[in-house]
């Protein structure tokens, strides 16, 4: 489901840090694009780049060199109140572990973001597009893995994003809790029309995606496109 | 040599740790500190007057007498009980100093026998030859104040005559520790001293040839002291004996004792506060650590690690922060006690004063303080004991918020963040509650030190602008008829003057009985007046006696009952009067009543003790002058001086308490603040990277933390106020005695400072924790599980 406009862009994205004595090169000259609505899957080993890769397009981390245009503007020259603006009104994140506030309920958790986002959507809107509407007055401790997941779905999506990134968001779930996630994660790039990138170890995934990138050693290495996406329930794992 | 891993990882602990260590061991440190203080001071002060009163042979009585033959002295001997007897001379003379405006009045003393009591310490020089006419001993704090050596000169105006003496020594005396010259509130060696003479050379100025105006008695232990002083004034009464006093009503000794009980109440208060906000900390510090090092507990059992080993662990990480806080304190409290001996050293006239080498008081402090931050590791440590290594190992369930507390965020409308807030200090609610009573013992530490200083300033109001608005009291030196008074009129710059009349008595009822000293006025006096509890002034009654509050306290009496009264002047009359009215009065106990009254119940008429008197300035100069000249003043009071003297006094005294004070409360206050966002940060800090990530700014997430910071601030104010009033209303209680009643007068603006004191020290304390917010780990947070 791509719109043909492009959203996001990298190019000659660099990332290099030092671990003790040795240089790790994270990322090594990263040419990418996304299109708006796009379904992104990024596969790849541990230790590929990957995580770096969606950290710095989420501008939660800093590149060494190269650029990342967003809407025409490098995020890169963005100084620490434009990031924290970009990620306020324009990413959604989705994390293995959640990250829910354990002090606030389903509901809150995702009001903690309307509050503060420019055009979000009601809160109750994002639940129900997850499918947890009936737990909406529920804290994290009274929900499953898989729910507390979707309330933190519905919580990336309610500003509206034009970018979702989830890093391993079916990571520490069972299958079947990970299709209800996956469906979520589908519902949510569909109705709200957010490019939408998934970091996941697992390769059946790419099924529901319109693109794959595949990662190695820093680098996009593979790139296949996915004319027929499935529905995340008629993937075969 | 090899330190047992344990024992590493407690030393990485403490260095990983240090800052809320460190905030604990200050905290440990100012009641390590504070005991030191109050108990090395007081066992120092109390010590030291001990040995110098055996040494130096203190009286154990004292009585004044007008004139008594040596021979009386005999009887008083055969006293049962009675060890030794001293008669003395003992009179007020006039200093004439060169170059001093204002009158000074010195006590002339004759020396004591070379075994009589209250014996001199000579600090420079010799005792006066026993047969020398000229020659005196002087008081040390008078002597540096008018550079008085060996060899000077001093003329002093007794009984009317002057006489030029040769100082031949510099000395202390056990009777005049605190030498308060009379009629003055505070100590001015500028103004009173002591002169020692030979007797010869006293007997001949003062006309007391094989007579004595004074007797000091010592008593064998253990002797009733009000049977002796029974008999002492039957035998002494024909000769004008005012009646015997013991120790606790001389001036020296009582204010010592006052000094001492304030000490005592001050152990009592500070040091239980500061263990107890320790003993807080600790708990929440520890449960943390052992919340965060669950997993490692765990695996240690599993290692075979026995419970009681890692127990031992997390109690000698505790012992190590423990052991710095009472270093620190044993310097704080050393260095804080050489500061109040100096200041001792100024009010007080000690030969000696030792001070704080008492290693029985560091080792109490240290027990104690290893004590209660041991009690308040207790729970954490029971936890970990109990803690099976499975579950131990296993993450910890997230915190459940389910709970009763959806009615608080009903009632208020919040944002996100402020329901985290509140949701997170209901969550914790003991952690709540101690960080607040902690900062409000901060908050209470101040309202009960500041009070003081606007319930001084209230007395010194009332007294000296309301009560006693004469420029200078003139005493004379035994009652003249009213014929004085006119003359004093017509003195140069007397623009008006009251008489009053002076007459010691012992007023009884039931079995209680108070001596003092029966003030007759004027009725509708306009220069001195008594006032009425609700600050009027008090027409005198025309038969009746108005007692000080104090007073009434003391003999349990109320407007309309009779009272005994025996005069211990003149005839010695008994009667009894009725209580016409209670009047305010914070020094001394007092008593008034009309003073033609007065005149009748003694049966002496109308005579006066001296006069009220106001004065024009500009001729104040010409006054002194005329006053030193005439024979009857035996001493002026000049409320200017009194005053000021009092003011620069506690002046001094204030700014070393209001810094002591201010450390001390802002310790807590840092501390508390510093540990509970700490704890609050090592918590939530997962939570507030998620909100960093999902685009809060820097401030938002840091008002999170705050918004909780503050909230505990703000709830404590209202407590530490009312806890600081309670401690405030103790203190008055534990301070009042027979010398003075210091008046409870707490302002708006004690609250206001003290809260503003403890919220600036909690905002640096919040400042040094904004800056770890803004290093938090958005990446590290959210690629690990809690």
């Amino acid at each position: 489901m791509t719109s043909g406009a492009t959203v996001i862009e990298t190019r000659g994205l660099t990332k290099t840090y030092r671990n003790g004595p040795t240089e790790v090169h994270a990322l090594r000259n990263v040419d990418f694009r996304a299109q708006r609505g796009e379904f992104i899957v990024v596969l790849g080993p541990s230790g590929s780049g990957k995580s770096t890769f969606l950290n710095i397009l989420g501008g939660i981390d800093h590149a060494t060199s190269g650029s990342v245009l967003f809407d025409g503007q490098d995020i890169t020259a963005f100084g620490d109140a434009a990031l924290t603006r970009y990620r306020r009104d324009h990413v959604g994140f989705v994390f293995q572990f959640y990250n829910l506030v354990p002090s606030l309920t389903a509901l809150e958790n995702v009001a903690l973001v309307t509050e503060i986002a420019a055009h979000p959507m009601p809160p109750e809107e994002a639940l129900d597009i997850v499918g947890l509407s009936a737990r909406r007055g529920h804290f994290p401790a009274q929900l499953s893995g898989g729910e507390q997941q979707r309330v933190a779905i519905a919580r990336a999506i309610a500003k509206r994003p034009e970018l979702l990134f989830c890093d391993e968001p079916t990571g520490a779930l069972d299958s079947a809790t990970g299709v209800l996630v996956l469906e979520a994660l589908a519902e949510a790039n569909r109705s709200t029309g957010a490019t939408t990138l998934i970091i996941t170890h697992n390769a059946t995934i790419q099924q529901i995606a319109d693109r794959t990138l595949r990662f190695a050693d820093g680098r996009i290495v593979d790139e296949v496109a996915n004319p027929i996406r499935k529905r995340p329930n008629q993937m075969s794992w | 040599m090899v330190i047992p891993p344990l024992r590493r990882k407690a030393l990485r602990d403490l260095r990983r740790l240090w800052g809320q260590a460190l905030a604990i061991a200050l905290v440990l440190a100012a009641g390590v500190a504070t005991m030191i203080l109050g108990n090395g001071a007081h066992r120092s002060l109390s010590d030291t007057r001990e040995r110098y009163y055996a040494d130096y042979r203190f009286a154990d009585i004292f009585s004044d007498v007008v004139r008594a033959p040596l021979a009386l002295v005999e009887d008083i001997e055969a006293i049962d009980g009675v060890l030794q007897v001293e008669p003395r001379i003992v009179k007020l003379g006039r200093p004439e100093i060169d170059g001093m405006a204002e009158p000074a009045s010195v006590l002339l003393v004759s020396l004591p026998k070379s075994d009589g009591l209250n014996l001199l310490y000579l600090r420079e020089g010799r005792l006066a030859h026993p047969d020398a006419a000229n020659e005196v001993v002087v008081s040390q704090d008078f002597a540096s104040a008018h550079g008085l050596r060996q060899g000077s000169r001093l003329t002093v105006v007794m009984n009317g005559k002057r006489r030029e003496l040769t100082v031949t020594g510099i000395a202390l005396s056990p009777e005049f520790i605190y030498a308060l010259g009379p009629g003055e509130m505070m100590p001015d060696p500028h103004r009173f001293g002591v002169v020692w003479m030979p007797r010869p050379a006293l007997e001949q100025a003062f006309d007391l040839k094989g007579a004595f105006s004074n007797l000091a008695l010592r008593l064998a232990r253990g002797v009733p002291e009000s049977r002796v002083i029974a008999t002492l004034d039957r035998l002494t009464a024909p000769y004008g004996g005012g009646g015997g006093t013991g120790r606790a009503e001389q001036t020296s000794h009582a204010f010592l004792d006052a000094e001492l009980k304030q000490l005592a109440a001050m152990v009592k208060v500070l040091p239980p506060i500061f263990l107890l906000v320790a003993a807080m900390l600790v708990h929440m510090t520890l449960s943390r650590l052992i919340a965060l090092e669950r997993e490692q507990i765990g695996l240690l059992k599993a290692l075979g690690y026995t419970p009681a080993k890692i127990a031992q662990h997390y109690l000698e990480f505790l012992l190590l922060i423990v052991l710095g806080g009472v270093l620190v304190g044993f310097v704080a409290g050393a260095g804080l006690g050489a500061g109040l001996a100096r200041l001792y050293a100024r009010f007080f006239s000690f030969p000696f004063l030792d001070f704080g080498t008492d290693l029985r008081v560091y080792g109490l402090a240290a027990v104690v303080t290893a004590v209660a931050a041991v009690a308040g590791a207790l729970q954490s440590l029971r936890a970990v004991l109990s803690l099976p290594p499975a579950v131990a190992m296993a993450p910890p369930a997230p915190a459940d918020y389910r709970g009763g507390n959806g009615w608080v965020l009903r009632a208020v409308r919040l944002r996100q963040t402020g329901r985290m807030v509140l949701r997170h200090l209901l969550h914790w609610p003991f952690r709540t509650a101690s960080s607040v009573l902690g900062m409000a013992m901060a908050v209470a530490i101040l309202v009960a030190s500041l009070w003081s200083f606007g319930s001084i300033d209230h007395m010194i109001r009332v007294t000296f602008q309301m009560a006693e608005r004469q420029d200078v009291k003139m005493v004379f030196g035994t009652p003249e008829t009213p014929v004085a008074l006119a003359d004093i009129r017509h003195m140069p710059g007397v623009m008006a003057a009251e008489p009053f009349r002076l007459v010691p008595a012992e007023l009884t009822h039931g079995t209680r009985s108070k001596r003092l000293v029966i003030q007759g006025r004027p009725d509708n006096a306009r220069i001195s007046r008594v006032l009425s509890p609700d600050l009027q002034p008090m027409p005198m009654p025309e038969a009746g006696l108005i007692l000080s509050a104090a007073l009434a306290d003391a003999l349990l009496l109320r407007p309309g009952d009779r009272v005994t009264v025996e005069f211990l002047e003149g005839r010695r009359s008994v009667i009894e009067l009725s209580v016409s009215g209670i009047s305010l009065g914070y020094v001394g106990l007092g008593a008034a009543m009309d003073i033609t009254a007065l005149g009748r119940a003694t049966g002496d008429g109308p005579l006066i003790s001296g006069a009220d008197i106001l004065l024009d300035e500009a001729e104040a100069q010409a006054f002194f002058k005329a006053a030193a000249a005439t024979p009857k003043t035996a001493f002026l009071n000049v409320t200017d001086l009194t005053v000021s003297r009092f003011r620069a006094t506690l002046a001094e005294n204030i700014i070393l308490m209001i810094s002591v004070y201010v450390t001390l409360a802002a310790i807590i206050a840092l501390g508390v603040v510093y540990n509970f966002s700490r704890i609050a940060l090592s918590e939530q800090g997962r939570e507030l990277a998620s909100l960093r990530v999902l685009g809060f700014t820097r401030a938002e997430v840091a008002s999170v933390i705050l918004l909780e910071l503050a909230v505990v601030v703000v709830l404590a104010q209202p407590f530490g106020w009312l806890i600081g009033h309670g401690i405030g209303r103790a203190m008055v209680a534990a301070f009042s005695s027979d010398l003075y009643r210091v008046p409870f007068v707490m302002g708006r603006q004690v609250y206001a400072s003290a809260s503003l004191i403890v919220i600036a020290a909690a905002g640096l304390s919040a400042f040094a924790i904004r800056g770890r917010i803004d290093q938090l780990d958005l990446i590290a947070v959210l690629k690990t599980r809690e």
